[in-house]
């Protein structure tokens, strides 16, 4: 990945992805989200040659992308309760009629996750595989798979109920 | 089906990237490894000029102008490295660590800042202060009365501001540690 033709096919293969991801640790904010996404390929960049080829490249790029953010979440204001005037008394819009609503209800829930957690479901809901989540996280298999399970079912219920 | 739901949402979201292309995350990256070298050499030469002076004029007549300037300058100097060294350690291991560890890292990171603003700093500061302070009675004597009140006050001030970015750095890595330490 030495050659800049190299890395435009990495970027444009993997630019979306991670551009979500720090979407959704910035809760949304697309101008800090922006200077992530900056900062984790211009890391990828500076440090391509460190890369030894022992993981894939895109769970070096992940494990980046979600140690930058962690790094960085003194920048934003994430340590906020969730708005219950937001929460209270909405049900899921099964005909996705108030789709801004869910989507900052599911924000303000991630944001009630810890930071591992939060890269497992990020991870997760880009529909990246298990075996390279479970690289990016640090984790075995066996207890990533019962851990998305158990995000995935509090998730739902936090926004179903607000809690 | 409900699992499903999560994804829905998800999906919901801008989808376009960032309007940057791979060159100018390039350009970028290159501008920003230039300006690294360009502070680094600053700061090797000016190392290097001032350890021309302490040989050559220094050492050889040691008296409290010296004594002060080179208070004045070692307590910079091992602040900056400590700054330059924990920076570049931190990069090294962000690249390097899964997410896991990293998160451990970040917690023992900041541990050790804290202990460093708490200690090292405000030690750094007072060295400081006293190389300042034993350097006054040589600019009473050779400046003007004004330009002596000029360096007097401004002097005090920009250790002043120095105190107060050191405060804000530490209550707000203490927040941040605390945030690592409860998740």
């Amino acid at each position: 990945m030495n050659s800049e033709e190299d890395f435009t096919k990495i970027y444009n293969a993997h630019a979306s992805k991670v551009h979500r991801l720090c979407l959704g640790y910035a809760s949304g904010n697309t101008e800090l989200a922006n200077d992530w996404h900056q900062e984790v390929f211009i890391k990828v960049w500076n440090h391509r040659k460190s890369f030894k080829g022992k993981s894939a490249i895109e769970t070096w790029i992940y494990r980046i992308a979600v140690n930058v953010c962690l790094g960085d979440l003194r920048k934003t204001k994430k340590n906020s309760p969730i708005n219950e005037e937001l929460l209270s008394n909405t049900s899921i819009d099964d005909n996705r009629d108030d789709t801004d609503k869910n989507l900052k209800k599911m924000y303000q829930c991630i944001d009630q996750l810890n930071a591992q957690n939060r890269a497992l479901i990020f991870l997760e809901l880009e529909n990246t595989s298990q075996a390279v989540i479970a690289d990016t996280v640090g984790l075995a298999h066996g207890t990533l798979r019962t851990r998305l399970s158990r995000i995935r079912k509090s998730l739902l219920k936090c926004i179903k109920n607000g809690k | 089906m409900e699992n499903d739901f999560l994804n829905k949402v998800w999906d919901t979201q801008d989808t376009s990237v960032p309007k940057f292309s791979a060159n100018e995350i390039i350009t970028k990256a290159k501008k920003h490894r230039f300006s690294q070298y360009v502070t680094i050499t600053i700061i090797s030469l000016t190392v290097i000029v001032l350890i021309i002076y302490a040989f050559r004029f220094a050492f050889q007549s040691w008296n409290s102008f010296n004594l002060g300037l080179f208070l004045m300058i070692s307590s910079l100097i091992l602040r900056v490295i400590f700054e330059f060294y924990s920076v570049y350690r931190k990069e090294s291991q962000l690249i390097s660590m899964d997410l896991k560890s990293y998160y451990a890292y970040l917690k023992n990171y900041y541990r050790i800042r804290l202990s460093v603003n708490y200690i090292v700093t405000p030690l750094c500061i007072i060295v400081y202060g006293i190389g300042f302070y034993l350097l006054l009675p040589y600019f009473e004597r050779d400046l003007s009365k004004g330009f002596y009140t000029y360096i007097l006050i401004s002097g005090i001030a920009s250790m002043l501001v120095v105190i107060v970015f050191t405060i804000y750095g530490i209550s707000k890595e203490t927040r941040f540690l605390k945030y690592l330490d409860k998740r």
